[in-house]
């Protein structure tokens, strides 16, 4: 599964500018200590952070794409730096429960 | 016997806070890692000729790096955290560095020791290399590398705008409001 895949069929916003990647695994955290030490390349990141400091967070940790869940409005700076590093930000207005659940439907699971 | 390539992976995972002193009698700075699971902010006192008080903290982990082949462990207690450049000051070499290896799509982020003792005894080098193997063995590197550097390399700390990967703040769910560098 991709990230293109990914928005096509649950109807995630994208707002930076990325190339698709391959998905693989969910995490869900909103602690950026937490992200690092425990997930993995490749999986999506849930979380309702959108503060610019997500971006190197997701970048070390190499995630295919970091989803800002229950429809939080994400500041501009977040959305450019993400593009320059080409970290895929995508949004949905689902709260990250329900949108853990539709992923899970997909046959994503944790890594 | 050919030497191990190792191949790391995180172990002895502990969370907890950073804690950020100020002496406000000489505004020297020091950090150390606390376990603690309440940090009390504005904490004051005296130590010798320093009024210590305690300006931040910031939620983090500390790690060892173990090795899957051979079983090395390689202690990480001495690392602070991980600084985000920022491109603040034109003249810094970390900021020289980023403009060259981002063409290479080759991204950098700062080591930082706990302060004191990183000003005189940095983080080695050699484990700096360890930490840059360790996040680009789990990435994709025909994307994009990690390139782990020295703080030493920043010109100017006083001036230096990075921002740490740190959860300062994200229990409020707020940006963090013109946050101050700590230096």
């Amino acid at each position: 599964m991709t990230t293109q895949d990914l928005i096509e069929k649950i109807g995630l916003k994208a707002l930076s500018k990325f190339e698709h990647r391959d998905v693989d695994g969910v995490f869900v955290s909103d602690m950026l200590s937490d992200v690092m030490a425990g997930a993995k390349s490749s999986n999506l990141w849930l979380t309702i952070q959108t503060h610019k400091s997500i971006v190197p967070a997701a970048n070390l940790v190499d995630v295919s794409a970091v989803i800002i869940t229950s429809g939080k409005e994400v500041p501009q700076d977040t959305v450019d730096l993400a593009s320059k590093y080409n970290i895929a930000i995508l949004s949905s207005d689902l709260a990250t429960f329900e949108l853990v659940g539709r992923l899970y439907g997909l046959g994503l699971g944790s890594k | 016997m050919p030497e191990c390539q190792h191949q790391w992976e995180m172990t002895n995972i502990q969370f907890g806070f950073v804690a950020f002193e100020k002496c406000f009698h000489c505004n020297d700075l020091r950090t150390y890692f606390s376990a603690e699971d309440n940090p009390i902010l504005g904490d004051k006192y005296r130590e010798g000729d320093h009024y210590w008080s305690r300006v931040e903290n910031a939620q983090t982990f500390t790690f060892d790096l173990k090795c899957t082949q051979c079983n090395h462990t390689e202690k990480f207690n001495d690392l602070m955290g991980l600084l985000h450049c920022t491109g603040c000051l034109p003249d810094c070499e970390v900021e020289i560095m980023r403009n060259k290896l981002e063409a290479e799509k080759t991204w950098i982020v700062v080591g930082f020791g706990f302060l004191p003792q990183a000003k005189t005894e940095p983080i080695p080098p050699r484990k700096l290399d360890m930490l840059t193997d360790y996040f680009n063995q789990r990435r994709d590197t025909s994307r994009s590398k990690i390139k782990v550097v020295p703080f030493n390399l920043i010109g100017d700390l006083a001036r230096c705008k990075g921002d740490f990967i740190h959860d300062v703040g994200m229990l409020s769910l707020e940006p963090p409001p013109g946050r101050k560098s700590p230096f």
